[in-house]
């Protein structure tokens, strides 16, 4: 439910801003028929995730709900959902717009941090461990090369990823 | 033509506008214009003694140009313009201008200023009547009988009122037997009858009362006199126009003669061939020759040619006792001359198998709606017991899913309306037939917005039908016991339920029948995004196309259950009559004229013109000059917007007329503000300007507004003019975009103002001195405001300098 005045000015603010957002242009399309649910993989296996009820709660304006919360973050991005939206809401590419929107505002579980740190330190986001070096050589597989982690840090620095990650690690 | 007399009628509202119009000083201005003869003032001119007034000026003065000021011109001028006529003066002779709400009440505050407008506005009206010329007008003979395409239900209600009223009907239907979607619908709500009945013929001397309604087999129908029914038939090509046409016919043989079949059955038995009866959803079989279902019309066999054996068997033609059946028949072309036609295509379901995930056609107990009422039929292939097709066992378990590519933006983006209906009676039919089905109905919304609707659901709740609220993603199969698995989400519980199922009934989009964007290509007429043949105006004229003469009705429009199809029926029909019964069309030529010194080998009139009245005809050798069609003619004026070489005129709105009005309205200001035209469309444009005028809305005596039919007709020349007659702005007033009464003028204004804007930049003037505007009548606010708006504006621009003075 909806109460009081300051939260229906968040609210109707929350739905423009996903609207904006790459990815989450087609959200005011959904009319709540429940295919992306019971499409959903996920969905199967634990209650933890509903596409649908993270679209709706975003429409409702329930954004503290959506974004501190851990759903957004269990989308395995098969992109059933968005295949077979009748409205062709796009789904799996709106969960990334509310990741991004989280990530935005301070919300972020720990292992995605650790990966965004992983990635500014030296180019990956798994570390390469001494188990997987060992194995190359008897795949005949070539020994790893350094990445081009300056390149990458140019980049991440120019979109902004860094000064976020950043800001994570203060909070 | 004889020398000029403009006699002008100033009506003062029982002197009511007087009050702040001077009068006095208006009588003395148009007295003393050149031509004026007579100036008479009255409180009124529409009606008993201002009539008169007008009626006598003719007779006895001689005056052979009449210009009236009158409130409300658009109610009004349908009488002045009949006195006229009566006085002997051509009706088109007229001008009328309303002084009342175009002048002295929006600036009432104001009455120097209105007064000096009045001037300005009576100047323009006279210069105006001065180039007028006489209309003729013109008859085109029309052919007092209809061709109507299509014989389902809608098609035969049409054809049986035709008929019923003595027009000559012929009726066309492409399959071997009439009823369309009826025959196999089975019972329809909301009345639970049988869907094949029609209102019967009065012409069937067994009809007794008014209230008689029939099935098709009983209703005598085949045996109007004035009805031509043509089956296996379709149209091949259309020629002529509106009252005129001639339509060719290809009628596929049938190899049985419906004069000698019996129908005694007889062929059926000998028949070697057998195939899935596609009309039974293939749950049964038929012969190469066949009749439906017994209650069919007409009640003659037919030979399916694609399976038939002719000569290597040949076993029917020698059982038949009545020598019906005859292997040689061949097509024949057959040419219809029709007044009019109607077209009765109708809709059917889509087909589902493009959504892959729900198997259609794929696993054989996932059925549609269509095929679940042949099972419901007593006359069908299972006698009315409801089975599962893969092994034919009872169906005790039932899923139905509605919205199958409807409301889907992936495939039919619109709500096909008549599903919701379709399952719940579907469900409750089942349900009262057999108590122990399990029946779940999965939606997305259910509507049912029909009158008696809402009863379907909650007798269908009743019966413990179970309801889900989610749409399902995917059926699948349980290969060992091949039941049916359908996921969806319970959205009110929240919760994935897999429901199994005997039998998958989907409630699959409504479509527009196959063939029909062949036949609006035939007949010329549009179709909407969807497909379906598009109405000349979905709010008034539902049953009408842009062309004249040609009608719509039942489920070709959209789909629509038979109590409304039966309505538009109706509605096509009395169209129909009211086009047909005269016998012919009377038209006035204030229609386009060609110039044919200056047309010349340029395509873009007839591209343009949104009635097909234009054409080129060669003069000599590869050269072409354009014809306008008198009788296609709408007389917008687009075309004469869109010629390059000004070769095209109307013959009330010439450019030399238009030319006239707006250096009268430019030629006197009285008021200390620029000078502003706004040029309005004879349809929402202007009525705009009126309901702000009746509404009392007030805004400055510098606008002056002109008239066109359309602003489609504006060339680029004439927006200049309007500058250089002395306009410091130009306002150029419209329909809405979408709303155009000629379909694309005022897309074309738009563009042409866009246009004219960047050619004001080159010659170093503001371009924000002209601005299209979009309204409708109701928006008389909005163009108050614009007034205000633009006259604002033209006042921080400043004086527009011309070279040479304006």
């Amino acid at each position: 439910m909806i109460q009081g005045e300051e939260e229906k000015t968040a609210s109707l603010e929350f739905s423009e801003i996903v609207t904006s957002r790459l990815g989450g242009e087609t959200i005011r399309r959904c009319y709540q028929c429940g295919t992306c649910a019971s499409s959903c993989p996920v969905a199967k296996i634990t209650e933890r995730f509903n596409p649908r009820e993270i679209i709706k709660l975003s429409l409702l304006g329930k954004k503290d709900e959506v974004l501190s919360g851990e759903a957004i973050w269990l989308c395995c991005s098969c992109y059933n959902c968005q295949e077979r939206c009748p409205q062709k809401v796009e789904i799996a590419d709106l969960i990334y717009a509310l990741r991004n929107i989280a990530f935005e505002e301070g919300y972020i579980p720990n292992i995605y941090s650790d990966f965004a740190s992983a990635l500014l330190d030296d180019g990956r986001i798994v570390k390469i461990s001494r188990f997987y070096e060992d194995k190359r050589p008897a795949l005949g597989l070539p020994p790893l090369q350094p990445t081009g982690v300056d390149a990458l840090r140019k980049i991440l620095s120019a979109t902004g990823f860094d000064r976020l990650q950043q800001k994570e690690k203060s909070q | 033509m004889d020398e000029v007399k403009v006699g002008v009628f100033l009506s003062d509202c029982g002197n009511q506008l007087s009050k702040i119009l001077d009068f006095d000083a208006l009588t003395n201005y148009v007295k003393k214009i050149s031509d004026v003869t007579l100036v008479g003032r009255r409180s009124e001119f529409r009606r008993g003694e201002g009539l008169q007034a007008i009626k006598n000026a003719i007779e006895s003065e001689k005056i052979n140009r009449v210009v009236v000021a009158e409130s409300l011109p658009k109610l009004s001028e349908v009488n002045i313009v009949q006195a006229v006529e009566e006085a002997g003066l051509n009706p088109y002779l007229v001008e009328t201008i309303d002084l009342k709400h175009h002048c002295a009440w929006p600036h009432r505050e104001t009455p120097k200023e209105a007064t000096e407008k009045a001037k300005a506005m009576l100047l323009a009206a006279i210069e105006r009547a001065k180039l007028l010329e006489p209309i003729e007008k013109l008859e085109f003979p029309t052919l007092k009988s209809t061709l109507i395409i299509g014989g389902g239900i809608a098609g035969m209600q049409a054809a049986i009122d035709l008929a019923d009223l003595g027009f000559e009907v012929n009726l066309i239907e492409k399959a071997p037997f009439l009823g369309g979607l009826a025959t196999r619908a089975s019972r329809f709500f909301p009345t639970d009858d049988c869907a094949i009945c029609i209102q019967s013929p009065v012409s069937d001397v067994k009809t007794i009362t008014h209230t008689s309604r029939k099935c098709v087999y009983r209703s005598g129908f085949s045996e109007i006199p004035n009805l031509n029914i043509l089956t296996t038939s379709k149209v091949v090509s259309v020629e002529g126009v509106p009252g005129n046409y001639k339509v060719t016919i290809e009628k596929k043989p049938r190899y049985v003669d419906e004069m000698k079949c019996i129908a005694c059955d007889l062929c059926t038995t000998v028949c070697p061939v057998e195939v899935p009866d596609e009309h039974n959803a293939k749950l049964k079989t038929r012969k190469a020759i066949y009749m439906q279902v017994p209650n069919v019309h007409p009640p003659v066999y037919v030979i399916d040619e694609s399976v038939c054996k002719f000569y290597d068997c040949a076993k029917c033609v020698k059982i038949c006792p009545t020598k019906a059946i005859n292997l040689d028949q061949k097509s024949e072309q057959i040419i219809l001359n029709v007044g009019s036609i109607i077209v009765a295509t109708g809709f059917q379901e889509w087909d589902s198998s493009v959504i892959r995930e729900y198997h259609y056609g794929d696993y054989p107990d996932v059925i549609t709606n269509l095929d679940l009422a042949r099972m419901i039929d007593g006359f069908g292939p299972t006698g009315g017991a409801i089975v599962r097709p893969s092994d034919r066992k009872p169906a005790k378990k039932i899923v139905m899913i509605q919205c199958v590519g409807s409301r889907d933006r992936r495939w039919k983006p619109y709500c096909s309306s008549i599903c919701c209906m379709i399952s719940l009676k579907h469900a409750s039919l089942i349900k009262s037939a057999h108590p122990d089905t399990d029946i779940t109905l999965c939606y997305i919304d259910i509507r049912t917005t029909g009158r008696e609707h809402e009863d379907y659901y909650e007798r269908a709740r009743e019966m413990g039908i179970k309801f889900v609220k989610g749409r399902p993603s995917e059926i699948s199969r349980n290969p060992e016991t091949n039941k049916l698995i359908v996921d969806v989400e319970d959205e009110l519980l929240k919760r994935l339920l897999e429901l199994e199922a005997d039998l998958v009934v989907l409630a699959p989009a409504m479509v527009p029948a196959e063939g029909t964007k062949e036949l609006a290509e035939l007949l010329s007429i549009e179709l909407d995004k969807d497909g379906f043949f598009k109405e000349y105006n979905a709010k008034l004229r539902p049953t009408e196309t842009k062309l004249r003469g040609i009608y719509l009705c039942g489920g070709a429009t959209f789909p629509k259950d038979v109590p409304t199809a039966s309505l538009h029926a109706h509605s096509a029909a009395i169209k129909a009559v009211k086009f047909l019964t005269t016998g012919k069309i009377v038209k006035d030529q204030r229609t386009a004229v060609i110039n044919e010194d200056y047309c010349g080998d340029c395509e873009f009139c007839p591209v343009t013109c949104p009635y097909g009245a234009i054409s080129l005809e060669e003069t000599t050798e590869g050269h072409f000059v354009a014809k306008v069609s008198d009788l296609l003619c709408e007389g917008c004026g687009i075309c004469v917007g869109t010629c390059p070489l000004g070769a095209i005129e109307l013959r009330h709105s010439r450019p030399s007329q238009m030319q006239a009005q707006m250096k009268g309205l430019m030629s006197v200001n009285g008021t200390s503000k620029p000078l502003v035209l706004a040029i309005c469309c004879s349809e929402c444009g202007h009525t705009a300007v009126d309901s702000s005028g009746m509404a009392m809305m007030k805004y400055p005596a510098n606008v002056r507004v002109m008239q066109v039919p359309c602003t489609g007709i504006l060339q680029v020349h004439q927006l200049l003019d309007a500058f250089k007659a002395g306009a410091q702005g130009v306002m150029v007033v419209g329909c809405k975009s979408d709303g155009c009464h000629y379909e694309v003028g005022v897309q074309k204004a738009e563009k042409k103002v866009e246009l004219v804007r960047i050619l004001l930049k080159e010659y170093g003037i503001e371009p924000e001195r002209l601005e299209m505007f979009n309204m409708v009548y109701i928006e008389g606010n909005k163009f108050a405001e614009a007034a205000q708006m633009m006259t604002e504006r033209i006042e921080k621009l400043g004086q527009l300098q011309l070279m040479g003075g304006s």
